[in-house]
């Protein structure tokens, strides 16, 4: 017996770092699930992924998240469970940050949410008559509460989505659908090991190897964060289990923000 | 003269964040007794009022409430510190810490509140670290965030009479922050590495907070209760992990 058995779920980002985690997760614990990507291989072309259904989706397209959600339907008729994991990071400040890059940030990130989650309604309104109640996961940060450096435009966005998720959850919990979002912290990813190299290679004189140690000992616990973590937390709040849960920011980074700077001394 | 005609009782003003305050609130016009558990500190001017006190104590307390006839600002000062952590923590660092931070807050209040009319405005000093973990400071931390909650309390029980307010300051520069880095294997790295982590370069200085004290007592803050005013240089505004500093 899974925990999401009989669920439909559509994961963005689902060939991502994290989005790959939470798909593998949702099909151990029963769901059917669309990994929606802008590529089958996502970001993580090398590596084999599972089974799931690959469903081509630019999350800033409007047109792509209506046909997405026309094949849904078509499929299954409804959705109990949408991830909106896609994301991408501008290492900038804004003073170095195009508006273009700026605009892109908010189209992935944010825009992204709105129209997946606003073209999915309908779909999970149908999964909440079924089932009593259907859940949206949107992707955070512990970057939308505190700033890292040179990082601008995504902790911008990241606080728009922790603002998006309470307002989601305000408008729909009547309906029966439940929104959360995860906030995550320094996890093991694509994301994380290219500023690993960015920052490994520059002035600081560490080799990569060093960096990861270090960034390991400022955290409480000791170690960052793997997809599968994220995804643990994701399969509860998708799953009955978290029925009561909605409206929150769930910030989940080893403890690494419940402390205040650690200075040397 | 922002503070002109008001009257002002301020705990823990022999040095530090309550002194300044203190002169801060003098040099605005207020009539101010502050306190602490020794005696009157020398060079204090004598326009201000000393009373030694133990915060700790409610019937000390009680009786200084008793002797005063007029009070509109309330600034909650007094504070200790103990670094240990929560196993290494005795019975009398329990009594010290929360007896002082936590105690000594709620018997200024509860004295006090009834003196204080409409307008009245209460200020009391938390800290960054009763929102983040300072390490080794398992009793601080949690003093400071019970300062925190009792703020907003008091900002909804005694309200609209009285306005409650906390101010969280960040690393100040007094006597306590020099004996830190002197303990450091090497002081000066230390001392570089902290600056950088503060978005302004610099510590604090007890009139930084001061001036947000002065402000909060003021009418210009009428709207403003039940809130935690952190006053840091950005050091709380980002990540504990900076890798451009490791």
């Amino acid at each position: 017996m899974g925990m999401l058995d009989g669920k439909i779920a559509l994961v963005t980002g689902g060939r991502g770092g994290i989005g790959r985690a939470i798909v593998a997760r949702f099909l151990r614990e029963g769901a059917a699930v669309y990994a929606a990507d802008l590529t089958d291989g996502g970001s993580l072309p090398d590596l084999a992924h599972d089974d799931s259904r690959f469903l081509r989706l630019d999350v800033s397209r409007e047109d792509e998240a209506i046909a997405a959600m026309d094949r849904v339907r078509a499929e299954h008729g409804q959705l109990d469970i949408l991830v909106n994991a896609a994301g991408i990071e501008i290492e900038k400040t804004i003073e170095e940050t195009t508006l273009e890059e700026w605009n892109r940030s908010f189209a992935v990130n944010v825009t992204g949410t709105f129209l997946t989650s606003k073209h999915a309604l309908p779909l999970m309104r149908k999964a909440a008559q079924c089932n009593s109640s259907a859940s949206i996961v949107n992707f955070g940060s512990y970057d939308g509460f505190l700033a890292d450096p040179g990082l601008a435009a995504y902790c911008a966005t990241k606080g728009a989505v922790h603002a998006l998720t309470r307002a989601m959850a305000c408008d729909h919990g009547p309906e029966g659908i439940r929104v959360n979002a995860i906030c995550p912290g320094y996890v093991d990813t694509p994301m994380l090991q290219g500023f690993f190299a960015g920052e490994g290679s520059g002035g600081g004189g560490k080799t990569i190897d060093q960096l990861q140690q270090a960034v390991r000992d400022v955290h409480p616990i000791r170690t960052y964060g793997t997809p599968e973590d994220i995804a643990n937390l994701v399969n509860w709040l998708a799953s009955d289990e978290a029925r009561y849960a909605s409206g929150q920011l769930w910030v989940l980074d080893g403890g690494l923000s419940a402390q205040v700077q650690q200075m040397k001394l | 003269m922002r503070l002109q005609g008001k009257h002002a009782v301020v705990t823990g003003g022999r040095q530090g964040i309550g002194r300044a305050i203190v002169e801060a609130y003098v040099r605005e016009g207020a009539k101010v007794l502050t306190c602490g558990r020794g005696a009157r500190p020398h060079g204090l001017d004598p326009a201000i009022g000393w009373q030694t006190l133990d915060v700790s104590c409610p019937q000390a307390v009680g009786a200084v409430a008793q002797a005063i006839d007029e009070i509109d600002i309330l600034v909650n000062n007094a504070g200790v510190q103990i670094e240990k952590t929560v196993t290494e923590s005795t019975d009398s660092d329990w009594d010290l810490v929360m007896g002082t931070n936590a105690r000594g807050v709620f018997n200024l209040c509860r004295a006090f509140i009834p003196k204080m009319g409409h307008g009245g405005a209460i200020i009391n000093i938390g800290s960054i670290s009763g929102r983040v973990a300072d390490p080794s400071m398992a009793l601080y931390n949690a003093s400071k965030a019970f300062v925190h909650g009792l703020t907003r309390s008091i900002a909804v029980d005694h309200g609209p009479a009285i306005r409650c307010n906390a101010i969280c300051p960040g690393w100040i520069e007094t006597g306590m922050l020099d004996a830190g880095f002197a303990l450091a294997s090497d002081p000066e790295a230390a001392r570089a590495d902290a600056l950088a982590r503060h978005a302004g370069r610099r510590f604090g200085k007890p009139e930084d907070i001061a001036a947000m004290a002065v402000w909060l007592a003021t009418d210009e803050a009428g709207f403003a209760t039940g809130q935690l005013f952190t006053v840091d240089g950005g050091l709380t505004a980002a990540s504990p992990l900076r890798p451009e500093l490791f």
